[in-house]
């Protein structure tokens, strides 16, 4: 990935954007899969699946017979009224629900294919290859480089120091980061402004070579410049990762992905292509949503 | 099907929409005023009426700009998605065919002037039932196309859409006679292709009242193709769906 990141920099030149077979990919229908979600819930190779997934916090279901494919190299937002569900199954992907006592998961999900819930799984790995950022930044209480470095080191990716170095490099290229910080790496994550913080946490997620990075209104603490700034890094990662995310702001959904999905009170209502959901969806919740008829 | 664009949770947003396709309506009222009175000059031969027509184009030309105005604002301002947003834009495409008419009355007005200079009104008078009668379809149909518009009515709006063709007759019948005529006496040819445009300008009110008529779909809550979904069923142990797929 080019630095073009670097400020004045026009048009990208040459940098064309995916290919038109691997964005066939992204929308292109799977398999048939009866659910009573409407639209289109599977893709073509997804990265994972979901298949009749519930989330049960106590007595109350949270989320009910969800099926869903996440597809690779492109953006799906999932959306909703608050309480709908959708950070809840974000949260199944990376068995973040495991950290919840109360909190108990059935059916099944797979990353490439492989049940992320199998007891030989681990759960340490999962969460590496299926990154996660968050709605405020945490860097860790550490140096810029050492919050980049920290995962790389510990997931035993690297063999020398020099690897090392060019791990943090990439990945602060990546996330956009790297002319802004490259002169004090030393210095504390949490030196950086809100949007510096949150792509210094993109570019840790990057940095143990995930295959899905999952975003949890990753831009609700973030000024509209530093959204801007994260919404365009968002379109140059799908290139390589399949990214997930969770707004309750429509136009950001709207902007950054290729696919929606709308959750309302844990159900997954309708799934389809973003210009299709925002133009012309096909049920009556979706629309009053989206139109702001809530009721 | 009714008037489907309000509901809202934010209030205003009803009001904005309502507001947009009342300019329009009074756009169409002004619109279709204009043409009578173009018509009118014409047959009674009266150039400061037909003046006065041409000097109220302006308002037209004021009432489109606004409505311009109003719906980029709208656009900018709501972030209209799904049904609203195509709303808007078939109000937008409704007012352009309303300001297409008004700008015909002009033309109009401009030619029953140039008629009556050439002193082709004398000859060309027999021909003025004949406008009459354009006009008369001409505007009728619109009136119920703008009415269509208004309650959002589509299956009136299909059979509006319709009249067209019997607008379209009339002026190819008229057109005949005209030709006839200018074989027949070769001295106002000049004034006889002036009523050619006039009545074309006419026929035209037809075409652009039919734009209209089709447009209004654009107005139903759905897109186009799409057809309603049943809500979900309601949640609950006998509700699971039948998974056919292995993970």
């Amino acid at each position: 990935m080019s630095t073009s990141m670097a400020a004045g920099e026009g048009v990208r030149a040459g940098v064309p954007r995916l290919s038109v077979s691997a964005a066939a990919d992204q929308t292109q229908p799977g398999e048939a899969l009866e659910t009573k979600t409407v639209g289109q819930v599977t893709v073509q190779n997804p990265v994972m699946t979901a298949r009749a997934v519930n989330v049960y916090y106590g007595e109350k279901r949270a989320i009910k017979d969800v099926s869903i494919d996440i597809a690779r190299n492109a953006v799906i937002a999932f959306i909703g009224p608050s309480g709908c569900g959708k950070s809840t199954f974000l949260r199944c992907l990376n068995r973040m629900n495991d950290t919840i006592d109360v909190a108990r998961v059935t059916g099944t999900i797979t990353l490439d294919g492989v049940d992320i819930y199998d007891r030989q799984q681990d759960v340490v790995q999962l969460r590496a290859r299926v990154g996660m950022v968050f709605q405020k930044p945490n860097p860790f209480p550490k140096s810029i480089y050492e919050n980049i470095a920290y995962g790389p080191r510990i997931h035993g990716l690297v063999a020398s120091r020099a690897e090392l170095d060019e791990v943090v490099q990439t990945s602060l290229q990546k996330a956009g980061l790297w002319d802004e910080v490259k002169e004090r790496l030393e210095q504390p994550g949490t030196s950086l402004s809100g949007g510096q913080q949150q792509r210094l946490c993109i570019a840790r997620a990057i940095a143990v070579d995930p295959e899905v990075i999952l975003m949890d209104e990753p831009c609700s603490a973030l000024d509209p410049i530093a959204t801007a700034r994260i919404e365009d890094l968002i379109d140059e990662l799908r290139q390589n990762y399949a990214i997930v995310i969770v707004t309750h702001n429509m136009q950001q959904a709207a902007r950054v992905s290729q696919r929606t999905a709308y959750f309302h009170l844990g159900d997954l209502v309708e799934v389809g292509t973003t210009d299709h959901i925002f133009t012309n969806p096909r049920h009556k919740l979706t629309e009053d949503y989206i139109t702001g008829r809530f009721g | 099907m009714g008037i489907d664009l309000e509901g809202h949770t934010v209030r205003t947003f009803d009001g904005d929409i309502l507001a947009l396709r009342m300019r329009v309506l009074e756009m169409g009222g002004l619109a279709i005023d204009q043409v009578q009175r173009a018509v009118q000059a014409l047959v009674q031969g009266d150039d400061e009426a037909a003046r006065a027509v041409m000097g109220r184009d302006a308002q037209v030309v004021d009432y489109a700009r606004a409505i311009e105005e109003e719906a980029v604002g709208l656009i900018a301002r709501r972030q209209p998605v799904a049904s609203d947003l195509r709303a808007i834009l078939t109000i937008g495409k409704v007012a352009t065919d309303v300001e297409r008419v008004g700008h015909g009355a002009r033309k109009i007005a401009r030619l029953a002037i140039e008629l009556h200079e050439t002193g082709g009104e004398a000859p060309l008078q027999r021909f003025y039932h004949d406008v009459r009668k354009i006009s008369r379809l001409a505007l009728a149909m619109l009136r119920d196309a703008l009415d269509c518009f208004d309650r959002v009515e589509l299956g009136d709006a299909e059979r509006v859409a319709r009249r067209d063709q019997e607008i379209d007759a009339e002026f190819r019948a008229a057109l005949r006679d005209l030709v006839t005529y200018a074989m027949e006496d070769q001295r106002y040819i000049r004034s006889i292709i002036q009523t050619v445009f006039l009545m074309k300008a006419l026929e035209r009110i037809g075409d652009h009242a039919r734009n209209i008529a089709l447009a209004v779909p654009g107005l139903a809550r759905r897109g186009e193709g799409a057809a309603p979904v049943a809500d979900l069923p309601a949640a609950g142990p006998g509700a699971t769906p039948r998974v056919q797929s292995s993970a």
